[in-house]
């Protein structure tokens, strides 16, 4: 805003901003006012601005919305009011989608890339040939190498039509989504096994608000902002609810615990096994729900009667009262109690499955299944039935690969959620069991995301195509042949948005503003690459036609919802009687012995089994979310790059003293495979332990189109060179890394403070 | 008089930043280095003398009883009529080009007549202003325009909550009327709620934390001012040498405390309606 505007603005809005003023009669001094008989104490704001709702999508959470628009400028973004979740409210990244819609960044025409793979260099096309070319390299790699060297990955809501192109050309490489086998898939695969459905994931079924206790295992909420989710963890709280949280770090939870427990990493099995030992020998659980609603209790008495306190005390570092406290704690506000099942779930590859269903089991021996406070069941809402976007088409004839990458998996659980990204990323290296040579890609920097990075790119430097729709040129965009330019979600419609937990409602996003420059809507750019590829269903003109095909099944229309301010609520059945409770596993109750993992040869129940500390001189590095970030997605964001700009490597303060090492002081990080980090500052601190370091994720972008973005804190994905991969899904480990920081060129020895018990192995690093 | 104020309730507070987004969104505040109406620091982890805290210091004008910002200002003083909007009545005063609201007790600005000086921002000891170069009055020679949180007053006279009350994610901002008894305001001055006070500044900012000991006693060793800034001074000389022909005026502003009681005393002066 220039001067001129700034002062052409105050006179227009002057009358509306006068305060409490009535009268003013012109300056009498040496100072004349600027127009007397005005006092603009400040512009109007966003008052006044014309509204229309809609649903964020800076996250995931997808928290209904309105945009306030002036002149045909989005100015504010609120919370619909109208929403029995967030209300009026969002959070910095929802308040901010002005500056994603905004960016000068943004992928504004379909590109092509000029220069090499990676180098970043692009000439505009048009639509007609960024669709032609890809069109053209689909059919020539099926024809080629046959429909399975086509792959997709893609993550949030633009992905899902693209998606339904990649099915119909007959590829099982899709849906290898890396918020499953990177983030995820554990956590879900361990509540599915045990309890019959999956208690987290996009949706959260735990009732906080409600609990009397709460248990966080890792979990940092508050960091990890999902609106809804936080509001009812601060709820929880509010009421009485206490606290014990379990992390390596001291967390914004922590800074609200009744207890933290600063867990040395990877041993949280260890304090779960014992802890569900201390309760069945105590007998602290919930006789009655256990005979009535559990199966497998005697196998798992006799399973975990090993893991005694003292023994979790050794391995896990930790005091044995304040772990009793705990879990006492913990036991007394039974069935009220929510063992928290975690999201991301991908730490240590062995053992993440066990983790999880490790906290399903302590939830189930209290009770804590269908009633408040503890998990609760979703209350599905009957939307309609939609035919005018493609599923699987007739017109494929499905064809079986030789060696499937989905069915013949070495995972026996993987195929049930998609292929394993890992596995798509060796293929695509080795060309086994057979040649990918095609990737598209929707809203996921794959870089960024899925271990190892330098895999990753070898693999994209093998393929003969790539293209990508998206916003923001990040580093997966950067390696593209063709990027296509998506429109923001506050330019589109998308689809109908039912939430189906304590408050279930229906709500549709729709565009607030006109798609700048030559960005296209999702459905638009699937149904022109469709009819370029001969595949028929997308037969809705646009996506209105299926909002309303959606909305029929609730009874309402795109027009009558509006009238209801965009938003309808639904009844809700989140808890169940005594006996009413009926699970969706095969007995109808909870599997505290797990037979489909039994039958697959792995470990029905749990058990403890040990991830190797850090070798000497090193130190384990872990990771977590920026309150205002969206992963590396809201990096360059004007107002959220504003507020947090980089992030910092969290190192003990006892540690730091020993190196010689000041707050804020740069340095650089070096993995156990000698990969160097961008420069990074240190948070020197208490609250981590001194076998530990930390840093917030998504940062450091590598891409030179993201000028805000770039090169601004370090990347924890760049460090993550060495993955295990779960056993039961594929699923990678991403905190089985470890770093020793670099200084002035030089590598330091990080002191060795926590003492390994021999239990643990250290890790062995392969000299070069 | 009623005193408009805030509480920040940190145990709600998770230190999500919305309140800052949405406050720089709701009033268009640029994002240069050190322009905000308002802001989150974040504390720790620290250790405490009742433990670890890791706590956050949501920030913006304190509103205060004695503002520091106010005498400072050398603009031409007007004569302004305010007029309660509850009650009807009205009151004259002389201000510069920054006032305490006689019937909410806000500290505004009129940003019309608005130098740019800088003073008021260098007499704040919170940093809660800041001046806006991009924008200036030129027709009073100004080379900017001084910014901050006006308890969202617009908003608030039309019923609306401050922008960044509206959007607190956890319900941790409290906004009310303090001298009214039955206000949640004042019930969590009466719960302990405090203030960012040290012995030497003691100017009766009314934006007011609560929480526990711990992340109160972190607030308190990191964020409190020490000393009333002496910048103030200085600058003050420089804008009265820049405009010898308003050394009259500005001389008001040069007695420092002793300008505010003058300030007052002509406010005291003028006639209720």
């Amino acid at each position: 805003m220039n001067r001129r505007h700034f002062l052409k603005m105050s006179t227009a809005t002057a009358v509306a901003m006068a305060a409490s003023t009535a009268g003013l009669p012109g300056g009498k001094g040496l100072f004349r006012a600027a127009r007397a008989g005005t006092l603009p104490i400040a512009p109007s704001g966003s008052m006044g601005a014309s509204e229309t709702t809609s649903v964020c999508e800076m996250c995931f959470w997808r928290c209904p919305i309105i945009g306030k628009v002036r002149d045909g400028k989005l100015i504010k973004i609120e919370g619909n009011s109208k929403s029995p979740v967030n209300g009026r409210r969002v959070c910095a990244r929802g308040n901010s989608g002005v500056q994603l819609l905004y960016d000068p960044d943004r992928i504004k025409y379909p590109m092509k890339r000029v220069g090499a793979r990676g180098e970043g260099k692009w000439a505009r096309i048009t639509w007609d040939e960024a669709l032609d070319e890809i069109a053209h390299n689909m059919d020539k790699v099926k024809k080629e190498y046959g429909p399975h060297a086509l792959a997709f990955f893609d993550h949030g809501a633009s992905a899902e039509h693209l998606r339904k192109i990649f099915i119909n050309m007959g590829t099982e490489n899709y849906t290898s989504e890396p918020a499953f086998f990177q983030c995820v898939g554990p956590a879900a695969l361990a509540y599915l096994e045990t309890v019959g459905y999956i208690t987290t994931g996009t949706r959260q079924y735990n009732d906080m608000a409600h609990a009397k206790a709460m248990l966080l295992v890792g979990s940092h909420i508050g960091e990890n902002v999902h609106v809804s989710h936080v509001r009812e963890f601060i709820a929880g709280l509010q009421n009485g609810a206490r606290l014990v949280v379990v992390d390596p770090r001291f967390s914004t939870a922590a800074g609200k615990a009744d207890i933290h427990l600063a867990i040395r990493p990877g041993t949280d099995t260890a304090l779960m096994l014992a802890w569900i030992n201390y309760v069945i020998s105590n007998n602290l659980y919930d006789k009655k729900f256990v005979a009535n609603h559990c199966e497998g209790f005697d196998a798992l008495r006799k399973e975990v009667s090993g893991y005694s306190m003292e023994w979790a005390a050794k391995i896990c570092d930790l005091r044995i009262e304040d772990m009793k406290a705990a879990i006492e704690l913990l036991a007394k506000a039974s069935p009220q109690v929510n063992i928290h099942p975690g999201r991301h779930s991908t730490w240590y590859g062995k053992g993440d499955v066990g983790r999880h269903q490790s906290y399903a089991i302590l939830t189930a021996l209290f009770g804590a299944v269908g009633v408040p406070g503890g998990i609760y069941f979703p209350s599905p809402v009957p939307l309609g039935h939609v035919e005018c976007v493609a599923e699987k088409s007739e017109h494929v004839a499905p064809i079986e690969p030789e060696v499937s990458l989905k069915e013949d998996s070495a995972y026996p659980f993987s195929s049930n959620f998609g292929t394993v990204t890992a596995d798509i990323i060796k293929a695509i290296i080795t060309g086994k069991p057979y040649p990918i040579r095609l990737l598209g890609i929707n809203g996921v920097n794959v870089i960024q995301t899925i271990p190892d990075p330098y895999e990753t790119m070898k693999a994209l430097k093998k393929l003969d195509f790539i293209f990508c729709e998206e916003i923001m040129a990040g580093e997966t965009a950067i390696w593209s042949d063709i990027i296509l330019p998506d429109a923001v979600y506050l330019e589109r419609y998308d689809g109908v948005y039912a939430y189906d937990g304590l408050t279930p409602y229906v709500t549709v996003r729709q565009p607030v503003v006109d798609p700048l420059f030559e960005a296209r809507s999702p459905y638009w750019i699937a149904k022109n690459l469709a009819k370029r590829l001969d595949i028929p269903g997308f037969t809705c003109p646009n996506e209105q036609a299926f909002i309303e095909k959606e909305l029929e099944g609730v009874g309402y229309s795109l027009k009558t919802l509006n009238k209801e301010g965009g938003l309808i609520t639904l009844p809700a059945n989140p808890y169940r009687k005594p006996g009413e409770l009926k699970l969706d596993t095969e007995s109808g109750k909870v599997n505290l012995w797990v037979e489909a993992f039994d039958d697959e040869d792995l470990d029905p129940i749990p058990k403890y089994e040990a991830t190797p500390a850090p070798p000497k001189g090193y130190t384990r590095l872990i990771y977590g979310r920026s309150p205002v970030h969206t992963f590396s997605r809201t990096m360059n964001n004007l107002w959220l790059h504003n507020e947090i700009p980089e992030n910092k490597l969290w190192l003990n303060d006892k540690v730091a003293k020993m190196l010689g090492i000041r707050d804020n002081e740069e340095v650089v990080l070096e993995n156990q495979d000698g990969k160097r980090s961008n420069p990074v500052k240190v948070l020197v601190t208490p609250g981590i332990r001194p076998d530990t370091v930390y840093m917030a994720h998504g940062f450091g972008s590598k891409s030179p189109l993201l000028s805000r973005a770039h090169g601004k804190g370090a990347a924890d994905g760049f460090m993550m060179t060495k993955n295990v991969e779960d056993p039961f899904m594929g699923a990678t480990s991403k905190r089985t890394n470890f770093v020793r920081i670099i200084r002035g060129g030089k590598p330091l020895a990080m002191p060795d403070l926590c003492p390994v018990p021999d239990e643990i192995p250290r890790y062995t690093i392969k000299s070069a | 008089m009623k005193q408009y104020a805030m509480i920040i309730n940190l145990d709600r507070c998770v230190g999500c930043h919305a309140c800052a987004v949405a406050c720089r969104a709701e009033w268009q505040v640029p994002t240069r280095e050190g322009y905000r109406r308002n802001w989150v620091h974040r504390l720790g982890p620290a250790n405490t003398s009742h433990g670890m805290a890791f706590t956050f210091y949501p920030g913006l004008c304190n509103h205060c009883d004695s503002p520091a910002c106010v005498p400072v200002c050398p603009a031409d003083p007007v004569e302004v009529t305010f007029k309660d909007a509850a009650t009807g009545k009205t009151k004259t005063m002389e201000v510069a080009a920054t006032w305490k609201d006689p019937f909410n007790g806000t500290v505004q600005i009129d940003q019309s007549r608005c130098l740019g000086c800088g003073a008021c921002r260098d007499a704040c000891p919170y940093g809660a202003r800041y001046v806006n170069t991009e924008v200036a009055n030129e027709d009073i020679g100004g080379e900017g325009i001084a910014d901050k949180c006006t308890f969202c007053m617009p908003r608030v006279e039309k019923g609306l909550a401050p922008a960044c009350v509206q959007t607190c994610i956890t319900d941790a901002r409290i906004f009310g009327v303090l001298d009214d008894p039955k206000s949640e305001v004042a019930a969590y001055v009466r719960k302990g709620a405090r203030r960012l006070e040290s012995a030497n500044v003691k100017i009766g900012p009314n934006v007011y934390y609560f929480g526990k000991p711990r992340d109160l006693e972190l607030l308190a060793r990191t964020s409190t001012p020490q000393e009333m800034p002496e910048a103030a001074s200085r600058r003050r000389m420089l804008a009265s040498m820049m405009q010898p022909a308003v050394r009259q005026v500005k001389t008001a502003g040069l007695l420092g405390l002793a300008g505010a009681i003058a300030v007052r005393g002509l406010a005291e002066e003028s006639e209720e309606e």
